[in-house]
């Protein structure tokens, strides 16, 4: 045993160089394969985009998708360097940076960095941008078919009430739905303990009856169909509602919500970590953040693409609400085991509650 | 599933009885399949039933049974029922309009048999997933149907359709009727005239010849049917998320949030080993009766 030790600690200094020397650290220079992995979010980067990348640098992408940021922590931790570069949303990112699975970036390759607004430099989960670069920021918030409900909605207490019953979608999204009960029981967020679930647990018990339908992919589609008519959804999808019909209102809950940041990051095992560098200056270019923002209406972190937006985007209140509402909210931390008792919870109430 | 059964049939006819190397090599292919797809996933699925987890949702290989002693927590036990009851629904409803229309089909002229059985495949030819979103369009509020209603005065409000128990069984039978129709289709074509007119000689009426000949002779066609509703009506989660609007929980849902949301890979590999024990009661119970409907 103790020899077999020894053979190793003599053989590491052989195997780091041997590391070393097969990565050059040159940030520009790049005689890497024109091959870029990308595993993102579903519906997140417009094709026209990859494409313009593909075209300009030569650089073949292939994507992937996943729906949500267990999925992407599963796969990454089973992928063994399959991908190279990520899309983790903030908790996923802090996550992932305390179990040392991503590269520290290379701030000198990301000249276009400058671009972001100032508060997306300085984000909790990973502050100066070591490890991340903000992609797309969004809400949590409530959207009104003022049609058919004319009583004033502040905040998640006025969604589920009894008149509403059957007449409410909202994400399909344990830790959210979690996370709307903390702040409406004056809890934050992120405290989310074995005692607070047990807390909260009579809220959930009179809210989730009331729910008609569930849908993180696209809880517009029940809005618009009528079937339902209020929901707690993504920002994204208000501002899509609110361009068809100026009859959505969207609301951030003055109990304070949940601000999701989606990021770019590199896994330490990618096989092409200079590509994904050059793919995340070109997503933070002003004309590629305006793309995308054109596309996929959430609030960009990008204050230079902000500036090429139509004063029409701007004044799309589900995108960019009020800067004073927007400090209220708050980024969600990892949770780690509790997940799993998040998921019973809801799953308990959800199938119960009828 | 949809193999088993149907070899099942053939291998109640005992053949020549010792393979020698020339059938073993043509059985290879399948053999490596089998063990490749479906043995290996299966043990792996077991293996992780008894292990842990850690924070970032990881398996640790150290046994435990404590997923599944969690199964057997009265929520997942509510949802397990549930998800019987609704593939249980959908089979009886697929039986009931499916066997008329194999009945049909199995009985015509060869042209229009021909011309029918493409119809109940046509739907094939477009993935299942775009036909129940148009099934969304139609139910919803706004939708054709809700519309057509309105519009003939029959009633004044909108019918909610959508997002409930009815339109959950409304997407399973939709999507597994021809599952039933075909298997029994086969039995129908393969039933004995003569067998039925000797009934109406011996002086049984249209409902005995139908109850006594007709159902006992086509039982075979029915149990493979029903094998191939029921047990994929009851894990299937595409159709149940997407109509049911997630408010009722289906196992095949549970089962796949633990492994994309709730970091808890153990226990759904610890509900998908329930289910599978569930799988393989229903068929040895349905293939049984298969194989009482072949001795009378």
């Amino acid at each position: 045993m103790k020899t077999l030790r020894n053979l190793t600690l003599l053989a590491l200094p052989f195997l780091l160089a041997a590391c070393g020397g097969s990565k050059p650290a040159g940030a520009g220079a790049s005689n890497e394969e024109k091959k870029l992995n990308l595993y993102c979010w579903a519906e997140y980067i417009p094709q026209g985009v990859i494409d313009d990348f593909t075209k300009e640098t030569g650089i073949q992408v292939s994507v992937e998708n996943y729906a949500s940021n267990e999925e992407l922590i599963g796969k990454l931790l089973a992928g063994g360097g399959k991908y190279d570069l990520i899309q983790p949303s903030e908790y996923a990112v802090e996550v992932l940076i305390k179990d040392n699975q991503l590269l520290p970036l290379n701030q000198e390759a990301l000249t276009n960095l400058g671009n972001l607004a100032p508060e997306f430099r300085s984000m909790p989960f990973d502050p100066g941008n070591k490890f991340s670069v903000p992609f797309m920021a969004g809400f949590v918030g409530i959207v009104v078919n003022t049609d058919k409900i004319k009583t004033p909605i502040k905040n998640f207490s006025d969604v589920f009430v009894p008149a509403h019953k059957n007449r409410i979608v909202i994400l399909d999204d344990s830790r959210e739905i979690v996370s709307w009960a903390l702040a409406e029981a004056g809890l934050g967020i992120n405290e989310v303990t074995p005692e607070n679930l047990a807390k909260i647990r009579p809220l959930l018990q009179k809210w989730l009856p009331l729910v008609k339908v569930y849908d993180s992919d696209s809880p517009k589609t029940a809005l618009k169909n009528g079937d339902v008519d209020i929901g707690v959804v993504w920002s994204g999808e208000a501002a899509l509602l609110y361009n068809d019909d100026k009859k959505f209102q969207f609301v951030l809950p003055t109990s304070g919500a949940h601000l999701f940041v989606d990021n770019m990051a590199i896994p330490k095992t990618a096989q092409h970590p200079n590509n994904a560098h050059l793919f995340i200056n070109y997503l933070l270019r002003p004309e590629v953040g305006k793309k995308v923002a054109d596309d996929f209406p959430y609030y960009s972190p990008n204050s230079a693409a902000r500036s090429l937006l139509t004063p029409d985007q701007l004044a799309n209140p589900a995108s960019y609400p009020p800067a004073q509402e927007v400090s209220r909210m708050q980024t969600f931390k990892d949770i780690g085991e509790q997940a799993a008792a998040v998921d019973a919870l809801v799953t308990e109430i959800k199938a119960g509650g009828k | 599933m949809g193999g088993a059964a149907f070899s099942d049939a053939t291998a109640s006819h005992p053949a020549s009885a010792t393979a020698g190397w020339k059938a073993w090599l043509l059985l290879a292919p399948l053999l490596v399949w089998l063990g490749v797809f479906v043995a290996l996933p299966t043990g792996l699925l077991i293996l992780t039933s008894f292990s842990k987890r850690d924070y970032l949702g990881r398996v640790v290989y150290d046994f435990t049974l404590e997923n599944y002693l969690n199964c057997f927590d009265s929520t997942w036990l509510i949802i397990f029922g549930n998800s019987i009851l609704y593939a249980f629904l959908a089979t009886v409803i697929c039986v009931v309009v499916g066997y008329p229309a194999a009945y049909t089909i199995g009985r015509a002229s060869p042209r229009v048999r021909h011309l029918l059985l493409t119809l109940v495949m046509i739907p094939f030819w477009t993935s299942f997933l775009i036909r129940t979103y148009a099934w969304i369009s139609i139910l919803s509020e706004q939708g054709l149907a809700n519309s057509l209603l309105l519009a003939s005065r029959i009633f004044t409000d909108p019918l909610p359709m959508m997002y409930t128990p009815f339109s959950i069984v409304l997407g399973l039978v939709y999507n597994y009727l021809p599952f039933m129709i075909l298997p029994i289709y086969t039995s129908v074509e393969k039933l004995d005239n003569s067998l039925v007119e000797a009934a109406y000689d011996l002086g049984a009426g249209p409902m005995r010849a139908f109850s006594r000949v007709i159902i006992p002779l086509t039982k075979p066609g029915i149990a493979a049917g029903a094998l191939l509703v029921f047990v994929p009506a009851i894990a299937m989660y595409a159709i149940t998320t997407l109509m049911g609007g997630g408010s009722n929980p289906t196992i095949g849902e549970v089962i796949q949030n633990q492994f994309t949301k709730a970091r808890n890979q153990p226990f759904g590999a610890a509900l998908g080993v329930l289910l599978m024990l569930l799988f393989l009661v229903s068929f040895l119970v349905l293939g049984r009766k298969k194989h009482a409907a072949h001795a009378s």
